[in-house]
């Protein structure tokens, strides 16, 4: 033993590649569900009327975000951390026991939080805050899940062999500290057992229950900034350390420019939390936090365009290389899709134009772009990169993987297509008056009009799905396909046909 | 002065601040390339490339870590 | 020149943070004692509101509904005077909703009744033809948890000084009493009592007897509730 040669470990990374996978088929179908419920309500009750409170879209809502953004995407986030991690810093897993004890650790503990998490949201235990919906003894337990994740990225760094941080470690870091801050602040609730009654009773009622520590106006500008910015540190940040190590891997590139990669790290940090009040133009908060908010997400196409742009032109001189590898389209298509939203997303911010958008379903299509098409596609990237190594075995099947690839871009396309006319549909419909004054549509019309997109909406999540099961199938064979050398492994990943 | 007062003339000295810090630094990742120790920027992409477990780091801790 | 940002793990991780806490700093901070004024008009919720507004969120009702109304004509025509920050200087946890899939609630009180929600609750599509609302049997069966309402009441009043057992100003010059339980017993009967008066109004049977056996079914709290936005 002693003399065996020092490997890179992947014990976790392994262990959250599968939570990923499973926690993505049981979000997505979720959220396939849902989707058809709202063009056919009858699904609602085709579990049977005595269960129907268990499966009406209101309780499963938080049930798909929760689970696709928690599970999947966190998941992914620590797969892949426990991967590039070693391998940026150049350390191995297996020479510290107390940080491998650490990952273990912190995936059971994952694990026991998912399952609390679902079984209360299932019940109802809501504390009814958009993507901080579980009630106190499960956030409890996500801070130590985090804060376990924290000692494993400080510990590995720590030890390194190389001394400069990459810039995926140092996305990785910022995810860290601004999930911690963010969910810290925004999750301050009192469990209200703690309340004594005037003739001294005590622990009254449902001991999981508690209120959040903000009223009103000041209760939606916290969640805002922290719905916002959960969007920044869960679904952005990360998925950047992602494909700044996984892109110039698979294809063999070096970044185009490292310089531009570091200046827009910083852009972004500072810019991204200004943005928040974009979700409460024309509420009740003051009128400089709207604009405030306005503004600074205009300016954030410039960061986030910086590292856009960065990553497209990674590829530069190797386009040959995105038709060859469906991998790499995976990658690009990523990219593109986070430019694509980080457009959009900015158009929406626009006082004017929100006026029309907010509460319509252009947010929901806005939101799912970004997720289905860039955090998604670059996860998928990510684990069909690290399958090979952390098997050594070849991927199972190339055409499996084109297929799945065009399947998923055209659930997309049909999922945004339809959610933008639905959404603009919707809003120029509700704020219509006739010549007299009067408002010109009841809101059942515009609930009527939807029909058709909340039905081409859900076949565009039904496609996105089957890919992703055709994802979990192609890595579950990758386990037992042929075995390769360390020498296939350097850049493009092995495929089989 | 209370902070509604105060506050514009913090907002204004923090923009002037923040362009002058940002400015400062595209320049000097522009002009320098070379960070403090002499390492090419642009060479720190091969944390990525290079990063099996054997490949030399493009800068190692000291060599009193090592052993 | 800022490269000793870069190679300390350390400090690179204050500066990041520096950097990110900044803006909650200067958006957040500020606001916070403006924004919890109640206007006048504004009242806690009585003990079956609270009930009701928990099993509102029980439901994710908020998935579907928003409880805030925008300062435009349409909306002002559509729902009612436009939403005002001190309205919701009570509400822990806020409940605007990102989501208009179903209409905005937040002055639902003034324009449907008891009856309505009754018949709407039980069945959506025969009151509103179209309507994709699920329905809510479950309501009339399931019984409210009276003691978490209680002790959210509790709570507000011990912990965020929400006003019950004080006068609170109303909209014509006078004022009210918000009555707040002295015991869990006594919450009960303040539950059942109020539930009493709902349940008068309503036509299902199997409510009516529960009501009488002293139980509250989960769809007369909700009522309750939404009878009182206003």
């Amino acid at each position: 033993m002693e003399n065996r040669p020092l490997e890179y470990d992947y014990t976790v990374a392994k262990m959250f590649m599968l939570t990923t996978i499973v926690l993505g088929i049981v979000g997505m179908t979720i959220g396939v569900f849902i989707a058809f419920e709202l063009a056919f309500p009858g699904l609602n009750t085709i579990f049977g009327h005595t269960i129907a409170e268990y499966t009406a879209f209101g309780r499963l809502r938080p049930l798909h975000t929760d689970s696709v953004a928690f599970g999947f995407t966190v998941s992914g986030i620590f797969a892949t951390w426990y991967y590039v991690g070693q391998r940026v810093l150049k350390v191995s897993m297996a020479e510290s026991k107390f940080l491998m004890f650490i990952g273990k650790l912190q995936f059971w503990l994952y694990v026991l939080g998912v399952a609390a998490a679902v079984v209360s949201l299932f019940m109802g235990y809501t504390s009814s805050k958009e993507y901080a919906e579980f009630e106190w003894p499960v956030d409890i337990a996500i801070v130590v899940v985090w804060v376990l994740w924290g000692v494993s990225i400080f510990g590995l760094i720590g030890i390194r062999r190389e001394k400069s941080l990459y810039i995926s470690i140092w996305y990785y870091i910022a995810t860290f500290l601004g999930v911690g801050m963010l969910y810290l602040f925004n999750n301050m609730e009192i469990p209200t057992m703690l309340a004594t009654s005037p003739i001294g009773e005590t622990n009254i009622g449902d001991w999981f229950h508690s209120i959040s520590m903000y009223a009103g106006t000041n209760d939606a500008l916290v969640q805002w900034w922290y719905g916002h910015n959960a969007v920044a540190f869960v679904f952005t940040v990360p998925i950047i350390a992602m494909i700044y190590y996984f892109l110039p891997k698979e294809s063999g590139q070096a970044i185009y420019s490292y310089k531009l990669s570091l200046l827009s790290f910083w852009g972004l940090m500072f810019v991204y939390l200004w943005a928040g009040g974009h979700h409460l133009l024309y509420s009740t908060v003051p009128d400089w936090v709207q604009t405030m908010g306005s503004i600074f997400s205009i300016v954030l196409i410039l960061p986030s365009w910086g590292s856009a742009i960065n990553m497209l032109l990674t590829m530069k001189g190797e386009w040959q290389q995105v038709a060859a590898s469906p991998l790499i389209k995976f990658m690009v298509l990523a990219s593109t899709f986070y430019m694509f939203s980080t457009l959009e997303g900015p158009i929406q911010a626009i006082k004017s134009v929100n006026a029309i958008a907010h509460f319509t379903n252009w947010i929901v299509g806005h939101v799912h772009d970004g997720t289905l098409g860039w955090v998604g596609f670059m996860i998928i990237a990510s684990l069909f990169h690290m399958a090979p190594r952390v098997f050594k075995r070849e991927l199972y099947s190339k055409g499996l993987m084109a297929a799945q690839f065009w399947i998923q871009t055209l659930g997309i396309v049909l999922y945004f297509t339809s959610m933008w006319i639905a959404g603009i549909t919707q809003g120029m419909m509700w704020r219509a008056h006739d010549e007299f004054g009067n408002l010109a549509y009841s809101f059942m019309d515009t609930v009527n009009v939807l029909h058709p997109y909340y039905a081409l909406r859900g076949v565009g999540g039904l496609l996105y799905l089957t890919g992703f099961l055709m994802f979990a199938y192609n890595i579950y064979k990758t386990m037992s396909s042929r075995p390769v050398e360390e020498s296939e492994l350097q850049n493009a990943s092995p495929m089989g046909a | 002065m209370n902070f509604y007062e105060y506050a514009p003339y913090a907002y204004f000295f923090l923009i002037i601040f923040l362009v002058v810090g940002s400015y400062s630094y595209i320049y000097h990742l522009y002009t320098k390339r070379k960070d403090s120790s002499g390492i090419d920027y642009e060479h720190y992409s091969n944390m990525a490339l290079k990063d099996d477990i054997d490949d030399t780091p493009v800068k190692p801790m000291s060599d009193e870590k090592e052993k | 020149m800022f490269h000793w940002l870069e190679k300390h793990p350390f400090l690179f991780s204050v500066g990041v943070f520096v950097t990110i806490a900044f803006a909650g700093l200067v958006e957040i901070v500020p606001n916070f004692a403006q924004a919890s004024r109640p206007v006048i008009g504004t009242k806690p919720v009585t003990l079956l509101e609270q009930a009701g507004r928990d099993v509102y969120i029980k439901n994710s009702c908020n998935s579907c509904h928003s409880q805030l109304i925008r300062p435009f004509k349409a909306e002002t025509d559509r729902y009612g005077h436009y939403s005002l920050s001190g309205e919701y200087a009570y509400d822990r946890p806020f409940l605007w909703g990102s989501e208009r899939t179903g209409p905005d609630l937040h002055r639902v009180g003034n324009y449907r009744t008891t009856e309505w929600h009754e018949n709407h609750m039980m069945n959506p599509a025969k009151i509103v033809p179209g309507s994709i609302m699920p329905a809510y049997p479950w309501l009339f069966t399931n019984k409210v948890d009276i003691d978490t309402a209680y002790a959210t009441q509790l709570t507000n009043a011990e912990f965020f000084g929400v006003p019950y057992n004080k006068p609170v100003p109303t909209k014509d010059g006078k004022t009210v009493v918000i009555k707040m339980a002295k015991s869990v017993a006594g919450a009960h009967a303040m539950a059942l009592a109020e539930a009493k008066k709902v349940a008068a109004k309503m036509k299902n049977q199997d409510v009516k007897d529960a009501v009488a056996r002293g139980e509250v079914p989960e769809i007369v709290a909700l009522i309750a509730y939404l009878n009182c936005l206003k």
